[in-house]
């Protein structure tokens, strides 16, 4: 799968492509992004291209924040189509997840987060 | 007075609650909207009702059967054909359903009403025969006002100060519009109207029938009476309705099951204790559920009969229909939902047939399938991060 990446400062923006993250392509969105979630940045999932996500996907990218959190980086989310917000809230994952608009609301939180993740 | 409801419909904007079900047949709560009307037209003295049935006539034509359970005589005008062993459904629009009744044996021999099958209606249908008789009317309409901007989804209607039709514009923008006062599909006729009818062919009667009768001059009226008209349109409307069916917004409905506490009703053989839930009213709880301890009800709710909803389920301002489970892990806020979709207030629709999230919600009466390894992996992820959550959240509890 080719992800889009943009780094500015320590943070990457990753822009999933395609409609679907699900059972057909999970597998190979984690191949892609395990070794880009191993640099020392903190990340932004951006999802706008989304518009349908099955338990697979939620769960690539539930795996992709516990992958950053264990060594104290942190990944943010945007541009949740209307669809996958409602499934994002139907199984509680807007709760775990910081959710923006889009890339510039994401990146701004990073620049004005009184938490901002230290990167050593 | 005799009536015709028409019930042939496919409500394509109810899609996919109308995948299973037509749409004069969408309960509000308990009671399908068809039954509410065949209901209003018994207490305004009207015994002889025809429908008109093609999709899913099944489901309409074995729930009323002839009426006398109903107090009232039924009878179908089924528009379709058997081919296959299969049903095909060939509507004839509502002006075209009419005339192939009369045709059938002249039925309408007297004046009578028309209803469409898919609104909830509280109107004084003997106040609106009486004015259209004062008129001397060949047709009269029951009209409402609604907002400027929903104009669009109705057919508006233009009316000079005695009632006299002037003009029928068929959903125009809210620039074209020449007023906000629509056509209900509640209609009074005399059975000359039928002569306006061409036979044997598709005709409708708000976009073809009046516009022909205004432009013949013929003597139709239209009046604003008092009424209460909840239009199931569209998903939206449909769940707007529900909420206000559970708050006591409309006239006359009456919440089924025992009041167990104010604002909470019950039907029988539920299972669990509900001071042992986090319980704000109204909610309407149906029969055979399942309540598990600790779940979180925050009304207007209601859970259809034979469901269940595990421990830790938040559910708020949401219908959750027959025979499902939501688990504990899920939040159900401003939603309709089944095992098989899920449709949020704004109309929003999601396929959870597709979406494999069972642990979150699924048919209550599917045995649990064995969760694979991703998904346990992502239920462990879950938990760790919601615990948190949940004891961070404090609920108020029913009080007796």
């Amino acid at each position: 799968m080719k992800l889009s990446i943009e780094r500015t400062n320590n943070i990457a923006v990753v822009g999933i492509p395609g409609e679907d993250l699900d059972a057909q392509n999970a597998k190979a969105f984690k191949k892609a992004v395990t070794p880009l979630l191993e640099e020392n940045l903190n990340f932004i999932f951006d999802l706008s291209e989304l518009n349908f996500v099955d338990s697979s996907g939620l769960g690539a990218i539930l795996s992709s924040l516990r992958h950053v959190n264990n060594t104290g980086r942190d990944l943010k989310l945007c541009g949740l189509s209307t669809p996958v917000r409602a499934l994002f809230e139907l199984v509680r994952m807007h709760r775990i997840f910081d959710i923006y608009n889009d890339r510039d609301e994401a990146l701004l939180a990073y620049q004005t987060s009184t938490d901002v993740v230290e990167l050593t | 007075m005799k009536a015709l409801i028409l019930a042939a419909g496919k409500g394509t904007r109810v899609r996919p609650i109308t995948q299973t079900i037509p749409k004069p047949m969408i309960p509000i709560v308990n009671k399908p909207v068809m039954e509410t009307l065949v209901d209003l037209l018994r207490s305004n003295g009207v015994y002889e009702i025809m429908v008109n049935t093609s999709y899913l006539s099944r489901e309409i034509e074995h729930y009323f059967r002839d009426g006398s359970r109903f107090g009232v005589d039924m009878a179908y005008s089924f528009e379709g054909r058997l081919e296959n062993n299969e049903l095909i459904d060939e509507p004839l629009g509502s002006a075209g359903a009419m005339q192939k009744i009369q045709e059938h044996s002249g039925f309408f021999d007297e004046t009578f009403v028309v209803l469409c099958g898919d609104a909830f209606i509280d109107i004084d249908l003997n106040l609106l025969l009486r004015k259209h008789r004062q008129k001397g009317a060949l047709a009269t309409i029951a009209l409402t006002q609604v907002a400027s901007e929903d104009v669009s989804n109705y057919g508006v209607v233009v009316t000079d100060d005695s009632g006299k039709i002037l003009e029928f514009q068929e959903k125009p923008t809210t620039e074209e519009a020449r007023s906000n006062t629509i056509n209900t599909g509640i209609y009074i006729f005399e059975p000359e109207v039928l002569n306006h009818i061409p036979k044997g062919q598709v005709f409708d009667i708000g976009g073809e029938l009046f516009p022909s009768l205004v432009a013949s001059g013929a003597s139709i009226y239209g009046f604003d009476l008092p009424m209460q008209w909840l239009d199931i349109g569209k998903l939206s409307d449909y769940h707007k309705v529900t909420q206000m069916a559970l708050n006591g917004s409309i006239r006359g409905f009456k919440m089924p099951g025992r009041k167990v506490s104010p604002g909470v009703w019950c039907g029988i053989n539920v299972s669990g204790d509900l001071e042992k839930c986090n319980i704000i009213p109204p909610v309407y709880i149906g029969g055979s559920v399942t309540l598990e301890e600790g779940c979180t009800l925050v009304g207007p709710v209601m859970i259809g009969q034979g469901s269940v909803v595990e421990s830790d389920a938040y559910i708020e301002n949401s219908t959750v229909f027959e025979h499902t489970r939501i688990g504990s892990t899920a939040e159900v806020k401003n939603t309709m939902i089944c095992g098989d979709y899920a449709v949020d207030a704004s109309g929003c629709v999601l396929d959870l047939e597709k979406m494999g999230i069972d642990w979150a919600v699924s048919d209550a009466r599917r045995a649990p399938e064995s969760i694979s390894y991703d998904q346990q992996q992502f239920l462990n992820l879950i938990d760790v991060w919601t615990e948190t959550e949940r004891e961070e959240v404090s609920y108020s509890r029913v009080i007796d």
